[in-house]
């Protein structure tokens, strides 16, 4: 009896042993590992992932880089330049007197740039109406007003030094023009030349002395003739 | 005496003003300059924007440079150590951006003389039926070809001044080409003051309308030269209308 117990349990072991033969955990307990099976064709590939992996060092984050779309600053231009002067116009036959006036300038090259003024004076008495005392034009008629367009050029381009540490650049130019001035109760085409220095205590800021003469035909005293009126000016101009 | 305190006072306001809205470093962030680095065994800094101006600086290749701003071919550039000079527009394009591309300043081609939307000039000489005219335009492009224009000029004759303002449209022949010429067509007003004489006359108010060619020269950069005939018809209250020719040159720039 005993006998055929154990027969009977062994049977049932051996049968349950076999139909769980599939189970994975019981593949792992009885040594059944399936990479380990696998292992030989794999051999190869194996040992050259090793290789690669002893090459490159191991990645400890994994990076999410998304490229970004650079938007490149725009780059201030500074070619323009503008200001005002003060100065002392010499009106022929009529006195020299203060001049005010405004400047633009776009400087097209290092060398080049064309400028734009625009100004007012206010004339004197001729010496015959001091002495006669009697007046060839109304007040409003004394008022000499300009505008002029002029190319210029800059040469002898230096620096200007104030004591050791300070160094300001400087330098000389021309011009010459055309324009329309407004005097005596008539316009006049306007032709206008010149000669200046400039200073430029800094980047954005200069400092001018410019001498300039304006040339038109008058006839306002009687008889025709080519009228100059000498101009000397300080000027402060900012570029932008 | 008062009017000269007066005067003084003025400019001294100006100046103020001028020094507390035009500040020299405007407040951009670090960071917001245009990056370069040089390519070139280095990069020189000049004293001053223009080739006389000395060297006082070199940057070593690989080194960057941040762009503070530009005035004509010369750009102010700023070193990682703080020193700021003066680079010359052919020695920035041997420097690269932070991607690697190639640094380039567009100021203006042939190719964007031949495609752009505005343009302006001043007409140095010009001859209005005899009298000295002066002048200035403005045109916006609808294509390569179209532009309406705007011009607005003074003449100053023997017998009489005057003021136009013209409106029309230009077509431009073959604008890829470096000279390339066009016709116009279009309207416009004329104010005319007689000179005076014995019996001061009153300044006339007239449409006139035009028709004239000319040719557009490129030069460099954006700039360039033009020459133009337009023929005026002034449309008076006489019975007959008057006839003006107008000639004129300039130089033009477009944006």
């Amino acid at each position: 009896m005993e006998i055929r117990l154990r027969i009977l349990l062994l049977t049932v072991l051996l049968g349950l042993s076999g139909s769980l033969s599939g189970c994975a955990t019981l593949h792992h307990l009885f040594g059944h590992d399936a990479p380990a099976a696998a292992a030989p064709a794999d051999e190869g590939a194996s040992t050259d992932r090793s290789a690669d992996e002893d090459s490159t060092p191991p990645r400890v984050i994994q990076p999410e880089v998304e490229r970004r779309n650079v938007k490149v600053p725009r780059i201030k231009s500074q070619d323009i330049e503008l200001g005002g002067y003060i100065g002392t116009l010499n009106i022929e036959d009529f006195g020299a007197h203060r001049v005010f006036g405004v400047q633009a300038a776009y400087h097209v090259t290092e060398d080049f740039f064309l400028q734009a003024e625009a100004g007012r004076s206010k004339a004197g008495r001729t010496s015959f109406e001091t002495l006669s005392n009697i007046s060839l034009l109304t007040d409003n008629e004394r008022w000499f007003k300009y505008y002029d367009m002029s190319v210029g050029y800059n040469f002898l381009p230096g620096e200007v030094f104030i004591g050791r540490n300070h160094a300001m650049t400087s330098s000389f130019y021309i011009l010459a023009g055309v324009g329309a001035t407004d005097f005596g109760g008539d316009s006049k085409f306007t032709a206008n030349f010149g000669a200046g220095y400039k200073v430029l205590p800094t980047d954005w800021l200069a400092v001018h002395v410019a001498v300039e003469d304006r040339v038109f035909n008058s006839d306002l005293l009687g008889e025709n003739k080519l009228a100059s009126n000498l101009e000397a000016h300080l000027g402060l101009t900012v570029f932008f | 005496m008062l009017r000269c305190a007066r005067l003084v006072s003025a400019l001294g306001a100006l100046l103020v003003l001028l020094c507390l809205t035009v500040n020299p470093r405007p407040a951009q962030a670090a960071g917001a300059y245009v990056q370069v680095f040089v390519r070139a065994p280095y990069l020189e800094l000049h004293t001053g924007p223009g080739r006389g101006y000395p060297v006082f600086n070199v940057v070593d290749r690989d080194a960057s440079v941040d762009v503070l701003k530009r005035y004509t071919d010369w750009f102010k550039v700023r070193t990682t150590s703080g020193v700021e000079g003066w680079v010359a527009a052919h020695d920035m394009e041997q420097t690269v951006l932070a991607d690697g591309s190639a640094f380039h300043y567009d100021v203006g081609d042939l190719n964007a003389f031949t495609s752009h939307r505005f343009e302006a000039g001043f007409f140095f000489y010009g001859d209005y039926g005899g009298a000295s005219a002066l002048s200035a335009y403005g045109a916006v492009f609808a294509n390569p070809n179209l532009a309406a224009e705007l011009s607005v000029g003074e003449f100053l004759g023997k017998a009489s001044n005057g003021t136009t303002v013209d409106l029309g449209l230009a077509h431009i022949f073959y604008p890829q080409a470096r000279l390339a010429p066009f016709v116009m067509l279009g309207t416009g007003i004329v104010r005319i003051e007689p000179k005076a004489t014995l019996v001061q006359p009153d300044d006339r108010f007239e449409q006139s309308a035009y028709v004239g060619g000319g040719v557009r020269y490129y030069l460099t950069r954006r700039f360039f030269l033009r020459g133009e005939y337009k023929e005026h018809i002034i449309f008076t209250n006489r019975n007959q209308n008057q006839q003006v020719d107008e000639w004129k040159f300039g130089f033009a720039f477009f944006f």
